[in-house]
């Protein structure tokens, strides 16, 4: 249940952006990734998830559950993102947005009933016909996680997922998501440049120049 | 009677200087004009041979002279209505028009057409009125000089040689080709004129009483009358190229598929299109002309003058060039065109008709005096409801 | 420069377009309107009737025309619409995508009749396909009499329009993809397991399908309404209803003016039905996929027969240069017969002939699209430059009205609505002079214009525009030494499209120019129904030649104006 970053190195044109990384984050654990804009914290992020830009060359190993995943497409990882901005599909509603996450071979009813389920536990009860042009900042927030979650991915992984809210927003959407993460006890790994950001008594991994 | 035969004969003499003076005058008008001719563009050879009349009468009258290439003249008929309906009475869009038959008709029936003026060309005294009486009727319709002639046509058949050992002498002969050889002849959907002209020929040979043919038709003995034509039709369209389902759109198209093989016996109206085509590379060197023993169906092809025109003199001094005799030859060469000349070559001058003489005789096209008897057009109601009813059985 | 600039923001250019076009469209449906009731006083009739209507309904051959139209226009418009979709699903990205967008210019440039014509010589029996293949595997000496081309239904006309549409369909889709941002989506999609193509078909597509919709009408109107390429690959006897249109007009028995009048109100309610029935579709699939969207499925039968799909783009790409490619070596030949695959004697002849007999088409052409093409960009520019300043100051954007009136000449068939004008056109002595034509080809060219350069308007970012304005205190100069070089790239690429546009048009020459006009288009399809394939294959090089020419130019200069600032090499 363990997400594993074995000698993670990444290159650009021959220059390495930090020392290669070890890291191993334990279910329901939140590590956090620190470092000043520009020391490469996002591209490691990107590197994990599967996004990594070509420019860049990978050397390591990224494992998850003991299941190697460096060279697996993004969609293959089981490996949940979740951005700055929600990213919730504006053409479909709250309901739809959610329901799109869960996994396939689910029967109608139950889907909607675990739909209804997770918008309850986030006090978003009822929301499901809304338009999600339509709800709050704090709001959109919370089903973008909702939304992350209710795929049942192994891990999860945070950009900067609050820069974008207001100081006394942030406060309240922070401790959700912590709480969530406990909940289904996954490993995650968070980037921010924010210290407030980091969960009392995580890891902080310092990103440096290598 | 003597005295008044003398009579007459010194009015007209004193008639001709008048004549001649009257064609300096439109000569002289004609000077700087531009002639719109609207004439069908699909043929290479025939629009560079216009071209060449174009800059002869360039450089002898100064009248400019441009070749609008139609797809179908009818879209001309159309716009010089239009224009008339307008009360567009000058500057029409068009100046002469090179047509015949169905569209004269129509242009003639709607008073649309500058005239009569052909007999004030001096060079059409040179046309053989006397021995074509299609030049005085096209298509039954009396001409009244509101065209000049330009050329002749006949329905010739074209084969390939090297694959067609023995040609056809009749429809009879063609169906038994047919049947022999499955896909191999085709003729252009009605109500083109090649394939009207195909089914016009076809009811010539096989009709009971070819008589009828020369009068207006009459419905309720029509059925009758073209019985024998549907069911020859009926038994031939199956071994037809495509199996019948589909015709090509012009005569035009088929020389492609002579060319290729697709069908190995074609059509023109032009006797000596297998020649000119040979020659630039369009058909294979083995192709050869034929006709039917009984004769086949000719007629001639005319330019006229709307009645809008506002170069009309222009108009009248390019058709008369086109009658020259330096012209008609050029015409006839098939290395140019090929088209027959409407002129009466035993009443020309020996200079002119040795131009006549010179021409080039291919293998590929029949001798004029070869190309047997020339059938006359049927009276033009009968050619409206053949193409109706061919459209009814075979267009669904 | 006062005045001027007042008249810019006042909206004249809007209003110019609208009234105009407005006027164009009254005037067609008119000449179009009278005579389908058998009013066509020039010919005598003054008084209603429905007897057009029923000379029409009864026409020998009428139902095989229309079911032609259908048959053409349904499969067309369809195939093109889910096989740009899928292409886009499937290879959006990959290698042979980013060719494909690169060919997009030379793909769009090509004239519809120059590509029929090569087209036809592809897949003719007597074609190179077969000809590649005889003797040798067919055994054929001769061509078979397979109905491949022409064939009753209108199936290999529809083949070509497919292979003309898909490229324009998949260049509006790229425009409105610029607008919505689809990497976040992806890769949101991703996080969430899913398979690129899924999220295409799933997400993006639905998303993308409202920006490209008017387009998608546009396709079908233009399925069931063309003419030239119906005239060319369409069968001949009977044939489709827009030629048969064009026939009835054209007949020396001026009564079928009449019928044409009616055969005209008659595609235009197909088209009319055709749009509709899109429509509905789009909602009734929206509808009942809905549950699809979100039933969790990751992956689907896409991502195994996504090889096969990127399918469409080589074979569009390889079909229209083989195409091409024919029409060269058909130029050059003397003699060539089934089954040779090269000619068997080659000549230059027809290209000495070709040059110097196409001279006055050739001018015709150019001028007529460099006019139309730069008409259209003042009109347009005038246009967006007002849109842009109503949105920022809040007023009345008059460039939405607009819009619907610009597509109308798209969503009506051209044949339609061009022998209507010309009745018109005639009495009040219009027709024939070069203004008309360049107005006619130019309510063709604007929408196109439009089209691209509203993408690039909403897209610019409007702080260069004020800084422009803050320094140089004046509208015009800040428009024409700031804005316009910054879109130098896009307003040039518009400009090419709208000479090809121009170039392209067949119906409104024929009809409008009354015959004075030739331009290489008409030459080209009168030369088509020859049987000399050599200079037709000339002619259609030539129509193909200017407009690549024009857009080569417009992919160079910015290149060579910009060399030194990589800020404009985007």
């Amino acid at each position: 249940m363990c997400l594993e970053l074995e000698n993670l190195h990444i290159q650009k044109q021959g220059t390495s952006l930090f020392d290669p990384v070890n890291l191993v984050i334990a279910p329901g654990e939140i590590a956090t990734l620190m470092g000043p804009s520009g020391c490469g914290k996002s591209t490691l992020l990107s590197a994990v998830s599967g996004s990594l830009d070509p420019v860049f060359t990978l050397t390591g190993k990224i494992r998850l559950n003991g299941r190697e995943i460096t060279s697996l497409p993004m969609e293959d990882r089981n490996i949940g993102i979740l951005f700055q901005e929600d990213l919730l599909f504006p053409h479909m509603d709250i309901g739809s947005n959610l329901a799109f996450a869960l996994r396939e071979n689910i029967p109608g009813p139950e889907r909607r009933a675990l739909v209804g389920r997770a918008l309850e536990s986030a006090g978003l009860e009822g929301f499901e016909k809304r338009d999600p042009s339509s709800l709050s900042g704090g709001q959109k927030a919370r089903v973008s996680l909702l939304r992350s979650l209710l795929a049942r991915p192994g891990a999860l992984l945070m950009d900067e997922p609050f820069s974008r809210l207001d100081q006394t927003l942030k406060a309240v959407i922070r401790t959700f998501v912590f709480s969530r993460i406990e909940e289904m006890n996954i490993p995650a790994l968070l980037v921010t440049h924010d210290p407030a950001d980091c969960p009392g008594g995580g890891r902080i991994i310092n990103l440096d120049k290598g | 009677m003597k005295q008044m035969l003398l009579g007459v004969y010194f009015v007209l003499l004193s008639c001709s200087p008048a004549l001649g003076a009257e064609w300096e005058d439109i000569v002289a008008a004609a000077a700087g004009q531009t002639v719109y001719f609207n004439a069908w563009g699909g043929s290479q050879p025939v629009n560079a041979y216009i071209e060449w009349a174009a800059e002869r009468v360039q450089e002898k009258y100064k009248v400019r002279v441009v070749h609008v290439k139609v797809t179908d003249i009818g879209d001309v008929v159309s716009r010089v209505l239009i224009e008339k309906s307008a009360g567009k009475d000058t500057g029409g869009s068009v100046d002469l028009m090179w047509l015949n038959g169905e569209n004269f008709k129509a242009m003639k029936e709607n008073n649309l057409l500058y005239g009569p003026f052909s007999r004030k060309l001096p060079h059409y005294a040179l046309a053989d009125i006397k021995n074509k009486k299609n030049l005085l009727y096209d298509f039954t319709v009396p001409v009244d000089n509101l065209e000049s002639p330009w050329g002749a046509a006949q329905l010739v058949f074209l084969y390939d040689s090297k694959r067609v050992p023995e040609h056809p002498q009749s429809m009879g002969d063609l169906l038994a080709f047919a049947e022999k050889n499955q896909g191999k002849f085709t003729y252009p959907a009605i109500p083109e004129f090649h394939g009207t002209t195909f089914i016009k020929q076809a009811l010539m040979e096989l009709i009971e009483d070819p008589e009828v043919l020369n009068h207006p038709m009459i419905a309720s003995d029509f059925d009758a009358h073209t019985r024998p034509l549907w069911d020859f039709l009926d038994r031939l369209h199956p071994r037809l190229w495509r199996n019948g389902k589909v015709f090509p759109d012009s005569a035009s198209r088929m020389f492609s598929l002579l060319n290729d093989g697709e069908i190995h016996i074609s059509l023109s109206f032009n006797p000596n299109a297998a020649a000119n085509a040979v020659e630039n590379g369009e058909l294979p060197p083995t192709v050869r002309t034929y006709v039917h023993a009984s004769g086949t169906i000719g007629n001639a092809h005319f330019v006229a003058i709307p009645f809008n025109s506002s170069a009309r003199e222009g108009a009248m001094v390019f058709a008369d060039f086109l009658l020259t005799p330096l012209a008609q030859a050029k015409k006839a060469d098939p290395k140019i065109w090929g088209d027959p000349t409407v002129l009466d070559i035993q009443r020309l001058s020996p200079e002119d008709g040795a131009l006549f003489d010179a021409l080039p005789r291919s293998p590929a096209t029949l001798a004029p005096e070869d190309l047997g008897r020339v059938l006359p057009e049927p009276h033009v109601s009968w050619v409206q409801a053949l193409e109706k009813a061919w459209l009814k059985k075979y267009n669904q | 420069m006062l005045p001027l600039t007042s008249l810019g923001k006042s909206g004249f250019f809007p209003v110019f377009i609208m009234a105009s076009f407005g006027l164009t469209l009254l005037a067609g449906l008119l000449g179009t309107v009278l005579p389908s009731l058998d009013y066509l006083p020039v010919i005598g009739h003054t008084r209603f009737s429905w007897s057009p209507w029923q000379e029409f309904l009864s026409y020998p051959g009428i139902f095989s025309s229309i079911r032609v139209t259908l048959i053409s226009g349904i499969t067309a418009s369809a195939s093109a619409v889910g096989l740009s979709v899928f292409w886009a699903c499937c290879a959006h990205g990959s290698r042979t995508w980013r060719l494909f967008e690169k060919a997009l210019s030379p793909l769009l440039s090509i004239p519809h009749a120059a590509f029929a014509i090569g087209f036809g010589f592809l897949i003719a029996p007597s074609g190179w396909l077969v000809r590649m293949v005889s003797p040798g595997i067919t055994g054929f000496s001769s061509p078979p009499d397979w109905i491949l081309l022409n064939d009753p239904y209108g199936l290999s006309l529809a083949a070509a329009l497919v292979i003309k549409e898909i490229p324009f369909l998949v260049m509006v889709m790229i425009s409105a993809m610029g607008q919505l941002d689809m990497e976040k989506t992806l890769l949101a999609g991703r996080a969430l397991g899913y398979k690129k193509e899924q999220i295409w078909l799933k997400i993006l597509i639905p998303r993308l399908y409202p920006h490209i919709r008017l387009s998608v009408f546009a396709v079908i109107a233009y399925s069931f309404s063309v003419v030239d390429m119906a005239l060319i690959l369409g069968p001949g006897s009977p044939p489709a209803l827009a030629v048969q249109i064009l026939k009835w007009f054209n007949d020396p028995d001026l009564s079928l003016k009449l019928v044409a009048a009616c055969g005209s109100l008659f595609l235009f309610a197909l088209v009319g039905a055709g749009i509709g029935a899109a429509f509905l579709m789009e909602k009734i699939l929206g509808f009942f996929l809905a549950p699809w969207v979100v039933n969790g499925r990751r992956r689907s039968i896409l991502t195994r027969l996504k090889p096969l799909f990127l399918l469409p783009g080589l074979g569009i790409m390889g079909i229209t240069g083989a195409a091409t490619l024919l029409l060269v070596i058909w130029s050059f030949a003397r003699q060539w017969q089934f089954p040779e695959v090269l000619p068997a004697s080659w000549s230059l002849k027809f290209w000495t002939t070709g040059l110097v007999s196409c001279f006055y088409p050739f001018v015709t052409t150019l001028l007529t699209g460099m006019a139309a093409a730069l008409l259209g960009l003042v009109l347009t520019i005038g246009c967006l430059e007002h849109g842009a300043g109503a949105k920022r100051k809040g007023t009345r954007n008059l460039n939405t009205p607009v819009f619907y009136f610009l597509y109308l000449p798209l969503l009506v068939p051209q044949i339609s609505f061009m022998a209507g004008i010309q009745l018109v056109l005639v009495v009040v002595n219009l027709d024939g002079s070069w203004i008309t034509l360049l107005w006619s080809h130019l309510i063709f060219v604007l929408p196109y214009l439009f089209m691209v350069l509203q993408t690039t308007y909403l897209s610019y970012d409007q702080r260069f525009w004020d800084q422009a304005l803050l320094l140089k205190r004046s509208y015009f100069p800040a428009l024409f030494r700031i804005k316009l070089p910054m879109l130098v790239r896009p307003v040039l690429f518009s400009f090419a499209i709208g000479f090809s546009v121009s170039v392209a048009q067949y119906i409104p020459t024929m009809v409008v120019g009354a015959g004075r006009f030739s331009t290489l288009t008409t030459e080209a399809v009168s030369m088509a129904s020859g049987s000399d394939r050599r200079a037709l294959a000339v002619y259609a090089l030539l129509q193909q030649a200017l407009p690549m020419i024009i857009y080569a130019l417009a992919l160079i200069t910015p290149k060579i104006l910009y060399y030194n600032r990589k800020g404009m090499q985007v």
